[in-house]
């Protein structure tokens, strides 16, 4: 009885061979590749939890428990109280994506106010959303989605004819592809690692580490070692 | 009787555990902002629409729900078990897998969506529409279960003499059947409602989520928690105030538990 107390309301932050990790959620694909190189190296295992970086950091200033949190949104984390050693180690660029094949015949960014067009961006509550509206193009968007991975979600189901996803996206899922060749410009992100229990040092100096930077380079993200 | 002390104990823990939640959400609220809050186009709005998916989705819960409990209570027929547990399947079913469902069967690229979009043009995802289809999805097992069990304990006594004396079936239908059935179709639609305007799950992963056309109170709440906090408890009071607007009037007439009318 009391074990299984103990393991409903276990917080996993106290335990030195495991590292709970928050993420941004189009880190999805990228951070269990990053989890394995690290494990390799301080055989340390890594438990992922994935969300919009706001919903996450809400959750973190509420005791919610993390050894390290990497966000896609760097601007609050003083205010929620993220104070621990940081590392900004990688960034990531808006891209307009279709479903493979382009079905819907998408030309040019003009389109993206096409009324019958079903396009589909982020909430701007989240980060890949406040920068799309940095973008500065019109938008007649017919969803805005909760997290960058649902947007990804209803172009890969072709629920919609165009979406606006980051680079390293459009390299996860083979149904999605740039809708036509687009520079890496900014309007971008940038993520940032910090360090909420000290076990996680280890982690957030790996991150900024040139094996890290490799992994991250080879999902479609941009890191300064790697241009 | 003096009614036993471990009995109201364990009652009184029960009511504090479900209104603490609600008192922690008071005591949060922004009391001083509160008007500007509520009267600002990203509370009306939802709420507007709110009350229109859930008014709509709970009349057509009536309309198809009201046969179908009919046929499941009386019409002896194989299968029935089976076609009962899939009716109350959205019950149990995590409402994420149920919006996952629909845009497999009415999505633009689904199983009936396809030739929905082919045939008539009609897409349902990212619209009002795909919104009280999320709602009637979730929101019709409610209104089954409620009528269908008034219907199966009820007798069909009343309604064998009444065709023995020479009425119609139509006739018992509408003048014995219905009438006796008109609490249960109370108390359903008032659970059926209730569940339709708290929808979240299927309706974001089906319906999506767009000012002013899909985006309920729950979407706008979880949406305003990312970026601001007063707007969220804002939204969530105006939750509260409808849920129980309705809730406390129908609690003694419609809903289970107390039986006055009989």
């Amino acid at each position: 009885m009391s074990a299984l107390l103990t393991s409903l309301l276990a917080c996993s932050g106290s335990d030195t061979d495991n590292l709970t990790v928050f993420a941004a959620s189009s880190l999805t694909d990228v951070l269990p590749d990053l989890a394995e190189a690290f494990e390799e190296q301080t055989g340390t295992t890594i438990t992922a939890v994935f969300g919009g970086s706001n919903h996450l950091a809400a959750q973190l200033r509420d005791g919610a428990p993390a050894d390290t949190f990497l966000t896609a949104d760097a601007r609050f984390l003083g205010t929620k109280g993220l104070t621990g050693q940081s590392i900004s180690f990688a960034t990531n660029h808006l891209v307009v994506a279709v479903p493979s094949g382009n079905p819907a015949g998408l030309a040019s960014v003009a389109d993206l106010a096409r009324s019958e067009l079903r396009v589909v961006v982020c909430a701007e509550s989240v980060p890949c959303g406040a920068a799309t509206s940095h973008m500065g193009i019109r938008i007649e968007a017919d969803s805005r989605e909760p997290s960058v991975r649902a947007v990804l979600s209803r172009l890969s189901l072709g629920e919609a004819d165009v979406g606006i996803v980051y680079a390293s996206d459009v390299l996860a899922v083979p149904q999605v592809e740039e809708a036509w060749p687009q520079p890496r410009a900014c309007p971008c992100i940038a993520y940032v690692g910090v360090a909420i229990t000290d076990s996680a040092t280890p982690f957030i100096k790996f991150m900024g580490s040139s094996a890290a930077a490799e992994i991250l380079s080879a999902h479609g993200f941009s890191t300064e070692t790697s241009g | 009787m003096q009614p036993p002390r471990p009995i109201l104990a364990v009652a009184a823990v029960a009511t504090l555990f479900i209104s603490l939640p609600v008192i922690g959400l008071l005591q949060r609220t922004p009391w001083s902002s509160l008007d500007e809050l509520l009267s600002s186009e990203s509370v009306i709005r939802p709420l507007l629409l709110s009350l229109l998916v859930s008014v709509i989705a709970a009349l057509v819960v009536i309309v198809l729900g009201t046969p179908l409990a009919w046929t499941l209570a009386r019409v002896d027929m194989p299968g029935r078990r089976v076609i009962r547990a899939l009716v109350l399947l959205p019950m149990v079913l995590p409402p994420v897998v149920g919006g996952t469902a629909l845009l497999f069967a009415l999505g633009r690229r689904g199983l009936i969506g396809q030739w929905l979009d082919r045939w008539f043009g009609l897409t349902l995802p990212f619209t009002t529409l795909g919104a009280i289809v999320a709602a009637v999805f979730v929101a019709l097992p409610f209104y089954v279960i409620t009528v269908e069990g008034t219907l199966e304990s009820g007798s069909d006594e009343l309604e064998q003499m009444a065709s023995t004396l020479g009425a119609k079936p139509t006739g018992v239908l509408r003048r014995i059947t219905l009438p006796r059935l008109l609490p249960a179709v109370g108390a359903g639609t008032a659970l059926a409602w209730a569940r339709a305007l708290g929808e979240f799950g299927a309706t974001i992963t089906f319906a999506g989520n767009l000012p002013g056309r899909t985006q309920t109170l729950p979407l706008a709440t979880f949406l305003a928690l990312e970026s601001d906090t007063e707007e969220a408890l804002a939204l969530s009071l105006v939750m509260l105030a409808v849920s129980l607007a309705v809730l406390v009037p129908m609690r003694s007439r419609w809903l289970p538990g107390r039986r006055t009318e009989q």
